[in-house]
């Protein structure tokens, strides 16, 4: 069991620099979820703490120990690598034993751990066989036994399940949940699937261009997006974004307009000023259906796309004016209208989210606390 | 019959075709290989006859022959098991560790093979006269060396970039260092198609002729040097024997390409 800090590390590959200053610890027995788009620099930072990549600059330490010139062997990790990297000229049973055979671990004690951890995984049936003849999911699994049994102070995923389809990548997720659960090895895991970054994570780091966009919970991520990037990257579907201009209203509100709506939100929530251009963000799940004639807090238009999700139903509603705008949201499916309908939906200015249009931060007067955020996710649900 | 079915036809036997111009006469040289003399002379060829193993057993039995083959097996063996000592090791240093030059080095080593042989061999001839060892074993094997040490490397370099990366990067987190990277994952990982290189430049050596005519006169003569002899005979030319010294000659190359397909395959497997 161990913590990891990382101080002002980078990373270039010459003048280009993929890390930029970057900061984290991680705590004991804490699942934390480096969340990006391809190319942010998650996989470079988690290969840094692997060993597997040079660090630029800074320092990263684990439990207390700088690692930056320290072998991987000697920093206590195990890493399980997006396309499983199984070693394929050996049975399964020789994967798994592989690193314990490299500390001189005695042979009954290599057969007990194996059997163990194999157990945990269900792979017992499999131990004889080459990893060819395994399916994805099999893969992986052999994959995470063989990261499982050195007993590392620290676990690395590298996007470990976007090889597989959906249904097994679920599956696997709950795995690795449980197995977390259990074993409670400080772990870092890099995805660039906001779902399963959100259902794993103690932490999620959000990244962008080689710099933390936001750290926080799932639902601090979810519920209070830090900057409008983030707020795009996570939740599904996307959140809406509308371009507005600040004004100022009565009773002490700001009123966001489009020009074509008009939405108002306590001041003391937002740090804004007249004639500011902001963006202003709606998750689709915040859109309450309402009359067309809605004029305030509210929009409506003509539902252009119906998307039958099950449970419910995706609503694509072009509104009006130009260019030509459109928002999502999302009902129940019984209460579904059908393409071409005028609608109108509202929302409750707590759900507002807005962001500055030209940084694209968060306009938030201050950081809320956990209270808040419990409470955000009971208005929302 | 539609126009397709008739083209796939055409195809087939045009194939047929081609294969029975390459194997015929090899088949034929194994047969006459086996015939006595009134049988091969006879102007109406014979598929049915009484086989000898004179032929063979004349081949076999000449001194300048087994010399020869053990020459061959000798110096082709040491060449290629030198090339491939010193080859795989320097082939992966290229395929894996990015170096400024890796590509000039690769493309130096290749332009080893463009040069005409001679103009390799007779530079090469002065420097074993002069060291004394023209007409040696070792001075043949050191010059083969050079064929087989470039034709390895050249092979084995993309063998070895196929190995997935990440299944080495693996056995760096489970604690094994270089070394052990190479001999534990990336030769027995890239095994198939680095014995396919190994095969093809055994073949290449063991098939080479003008550089072995030119470093050698008795001593160090190899298999195709002998074997060449055999036509000088004079006009009254031993065919039985011709033919089942080419069949020897032939056999431990036809060895190899049964490696050398699969590693063949392995190749065009992986591009497609």
């Amino acid at each position: 069991m161990a913590r990891i800090s990382c101080s002002h590390v980078c990373k270039s590959y010459g003048p280009l620099e993929v890390v930029k200053d970057f900061n984290l610890e991680v705590e004991d027995h804490e699942f934390v979820v480096f969340l990006g788009p391809s190319g942010c620099g998650k996989s470079t930072i988690l290969r840094m703490v692997a060993g597997l990549e040079d660090i630029s600059g800074g320092t990263i330490s684990i439990d207390g120990k700088v690692v930056n010139d320290l072998l991987p062997r000697e920093r206590g990790v195990a890493m399980v690598f997006q396309n499983y990297a199984l070693y394929p000229h050996m049975s399964v049973f020789a994967n798994i034993a592989f690193g314990l055979k490299r500390m001189r671990v005695p042979r009954e004690d290599i057969e007990r751990r194996v059997h163990e951890v194999s157990a945990i995984l269900g792979l017992e049936a499999l131990l004889e066989r080459k990893p060819a003849q395994l399916s994805g999911g099999q893969q992986q699994r052999v994959a995470i036994a063989r990261a499982m049994i050195k007993t590392p102070a620290v676990f690395l995923f590298d996007e470990p399940l976007s090889n597989l389809d959906a249904k097994l990548r679920s599956h696997m997720r709950v795995e690795i949940a449980r197995l977390h659960k259990r074993l409670k090895t400080t772990t870092i895991y890099v995805t660039h699937d906001q779902l399963e970054a959100m259902t794993l994570a103690d932490r999620i780091v959000v990244l962008r261009a080689g710099l933390i966009e936001q750290v926080g919970t799932p639902a601090e991520i979810y519920g209070f997006p830090r900057s409008r990037f983030v707020a795009d990257f996570v939740g599904s579907p996307r959140m809406n974004l509308l371009d507005v201009t600040v004004g100022e209203a009565p009773d002490n509100k700001w009123a966001l307009s489009t020009g074509h709506e008009t939405f108002l939100v306590e001041r003391g929530r937002f740090d804004l000023h007249r004639g500011m251009r902001a963006v202003l963000g709606i998750r689709p799940a915040n859109l309450k259906s309402t009359s067309p004639d809605i004029r305030l807090n509210g929009l409506s238009g003509i539902v252009d796309l119906v998307e039958y999700l099950g449970d419910g139903v995706l609503l694509t509603i072009a509104l009006p004016g130009e260019p030509a705008r459109q928002v999502t949201a999302l009902v129940p499916a019984e209460a579904a209208p059908v393409a071409g309908t005028v609608v109108g939906f509202g929302t409750p200015p707590e759900a507002i989210h807005v962001f500055d249009a030209e940084t694209g931060k968060s306009c938030r007067s201050a950081y809320l606390g956990a209270a808040e955020v419990g409470q955000s996710m009971r208005d929302a649900s | 019959m539609s126009s397709r079915g008739r083209g796939k036809w055409v195809a087939k036997s045009a194939v047929a075709l081609a294969a029975a111009i390459a194997v015929i006469p090899a088949l034929w040289t194994l047969l006459n290989a086996f015939k006595n003399r009134v049988d091969l002379v006879t102007p109406t060829p014979l598929l049915i006859f009484h086989p000898t193993l004179d032929n063979i057993l004349y081949v076999l039995g000449r001194e300048s022959v087994t010399a020869g083959l053990i020459n061959s097996i000798l110096v082709s063996g040491a060449s290629v098991l030198i090339g491939m000592v010193l080859g795989l090791p320097a082939a992966y240093a290229v395929a894996r560790y990015p170096i400024k030059r890796a590509d000039d080095i690769q493309f130096f080593v290749l332009s080893l093979r463009f040069l005409p042989p001679v103009a390799v061999a007779i530079p090469l001839m002065v420097i074993w006269l002069d060291l004394g060892l023209y007409d040696s074993r070792v001075a043949l094997i050191a010059t083969y060396t050079l064929l087989t040490l470039s034709s390895i490397i050249w092979l084995a370099v993309p063998a070895f970039k196929r190995v997935p990366k990440e299944v080495e990067e693996a056995a760096k987190v489970d604690g094994y260092g270089p070394y052990a990277i190479f001999f534990l994952i990336a030769l027995p990982v890239a095994s198939r198609s680095l014995i396919g290189a190994v095969a093809f430049s055994f073949v290449l050596v063991w098939n080479e002729f003008l550089i072995a005519l030119m470093l050698t006169t008795s001593d160090a003569k190899t298999l195709p040097i002998v074997a060449s002899e055999l036509t000088q005979l004079g006009r009254d030319v031993p065919w039985g024997i011709l033919n089942a010294s080419v069949i020897l000659l032939s056999l431990p190359p036809l060895l190899f390409i049964g490696i050398l397909s699969g590693f063949l395959n392995s190749v065009i497997k992986k591009k497609a």
